[in-house]
């Protein structure tokens, strides 16, 4: 036991500046995509039919297409046409992407869960359609979307482990580096796994906690 | 005879708002399908400035749909609103500019109520100031203040509106409608989702912005209040008005076959 504590404290500041990485791209990832899922979920509930399949179009392929792919072929890919990026901008972009499309559909179903009388009360108080978005309707969907965006951002930050793949020195390619080097896997990827749960449960609670009260709220 | 209906009407002579000159809102043809339901059927109707109108009738008679196509909520699929020399006509897309003007001088109170839960009390009421009106964030919250007190309500200013009660958030509606300085204030059913207690606070209020020659037409099931308050009671069964009047002979000697079993029906219960 005193065995593995000694190889943990040793291997620790090395995972530790892996897991800050992690969290930067996951931030970064998640700063860049959820208003860029806004964005989708307005495109398409647009009245406008073209705009609507064009946003229709990029969101099923980012929601149809891996996070695996769509990182390689940002890293790997995009090169192949002159466009060039570091391994850490190459992430946050593809995991952006994925994050958009995939929280679109989460935003747009809070769009919808806003009370029809809500945009009636807008628009016979005279604000313009961008008004009644910003300051009534998009306030309230964020707020019955964020429990499953939360959750959403737990998933992100678990899927930021696929960066391993395009070389970014986040959590798991430090653990995984370790383990080539000492043959010690299993110790390793232990500790990185705990260091994801230290992050994921209490963030899981905190979802689960902020969900009951919300809804609570919203009954009465 | 300023006042237009399909069937019958009242002697016009003797309704005091006949005697001021031109009709201030006009509704032409009304006519309203949602899909193969044709829910109002050529409906015509006039009311002149500092009116106040109740429109009365069974559910499902087309009351509120009539209201919600004179602030064009609900677009009206043929026909044209007119309102103190604006003019909408159904189907007319040239009219963006007119809608939002006609918008602008009519306010609109839900049945219920539509308050932003997200924002205080204060807030509700001084939104639209702002965004619409162009009055700074300082002026129209002393304007809102101000339509606070003068519905009872400025000590919940900075409450949430889930904190007030039914009564008071209509009462907050009220004063959001009023904020925007409306020519005409637009009811629908305003007490119907509250207890009788409650609702004679909205009434109170009702019954002074009447007093104060606001033009009102109200959608009303408050039979007294209808006529006690309204000049003018128009009665609508089926997407058609059967009969207006001065509100007291309408709702004492009516003279249409279904309004007579339609009061009997609502005085009996």
């Amino acid at each position: 036991m005193n065995e593995l504590l000694g190889l943990w404290w040793e291997w620790f500041p090395d995972l530790l500046q892996g897991f800050f990485l992690s969290l930067q791209v996951t931030g970064v990832c998640l700063l860049l995509g959820i208003p860029l899922g806004l964005v989708f979920a307005l495109g398409v509930s647009a009245p406008n039919k073209a705009v609507r399949l064009i946003f229709l179009f990029v969101v099923e392929l980012g929601r149809g297409a891996p996070a695996l792919i769509l990182l390689q072929y940002f890293y790997y890919g995009l090169p192949s046409a002159g466009i060039t990026f570091s391994s850490f901008t190459a992430a946050a972009l593809a995991l952006a992407y994925c994050t958009g499309a995939y929280t679109s559909e989460i935003i747009r179903g809070g769009l919808e869960a806003v009370a029809s009388g809500q945009r009636e009360a807008a628009d016979v108080i005279g604000l313009n359609k961008l008004d009644a978005l910003r300051f009534i309707i998009v306030p309230q969907a964020l707020r019955i979307a964020i429990p499953s965006l939360l959750g959403f951002s737990i998933i992100m930050f678990q899927a930021s482990s696929l960066c391993f793949t395009i070389a970014l020195p986040e959590l798991v390619s430090r653990a995984s580096a370790i383990g080539s080097n000492t043959f010690q896997y299993m110790p390793v990827l232990a500790l990185a796994g705990i260091m994801y749960a230290v992050v994921c449960i209490p963030a899981t609670i905190i979802v689960t906690s902020l969900e009951k009260k919300l809804g609570a709220s919203s009954q009465t | 005879m300023s006042s237009v209906s399909p069937v019958s009407t009242a002697a016009p002579s003797v309704i005091k708002v006949q005697k001021t000159e031109q009709a201030f809102l006009s509704l032409k043809g009304l006519h309203k399908s949602f899909g193969p339901y044709e829910v109002l059927h050529d409906v015509s109707l006039e009311m002149h400035k500092g009116e106040v109108l109740a429109i009365i009738g069974p559910s499902g008679s087309g009351k509120s749909t009539l209201l919600r196509c004179i602030n064009q909520l609900s677009p009206p699929t043929a026909g044209s609103v007119s309102m103190d020399g604006v003019t909408i006509e159904a189907g007319c897309s040239s009219s963006r500019n007119d809608l939002v003007k006609l918008r602008r001088r009519i306010g609109m109170v839900f049945q219920s109520f539509n308050l932003f839960p997200h924002l205080t009390v204060l807030q509700n009421v001084s939104l639209a100031q702002v965004r619409t009106m162009g009055r700074s964030k300082r002026d129209a919250d002393k304007k809102s203040l101000e339509l606070l007190d003068r519905v009872g309500l400025a000590n919940k200013a900075e409450l949430y509106p889930a904190r007030c009660s039914g009564g008071q958030q209509q009462r907050i509606a009220i004063a959001r409608a009023l904020a925007l300085e409306p020519e005409l204030m637009l009811f629908d059913e305003p007490t119907s989702a509250l207890d009788p207690e409650l609702g004679l606070e909205v009434l109170a209020v009702m019954k002074e912005l009447a007093n104060e020659g606001m033009s009102m037409i109200m959608v009303t099931h408050e039979m007294h209040f209808a006529e006690t308050v309204s000049d003018r009671v128009v009665v609508m069964a089926e997407g058609r008005i059967l009969e207006q009047g001065i509100s007291r002979e309408v709702m004492r000697n009516p003279q249409h076959e279904r309004v007579v079993q339609f009061l009997r029906a609502v005085r009996d219960r």
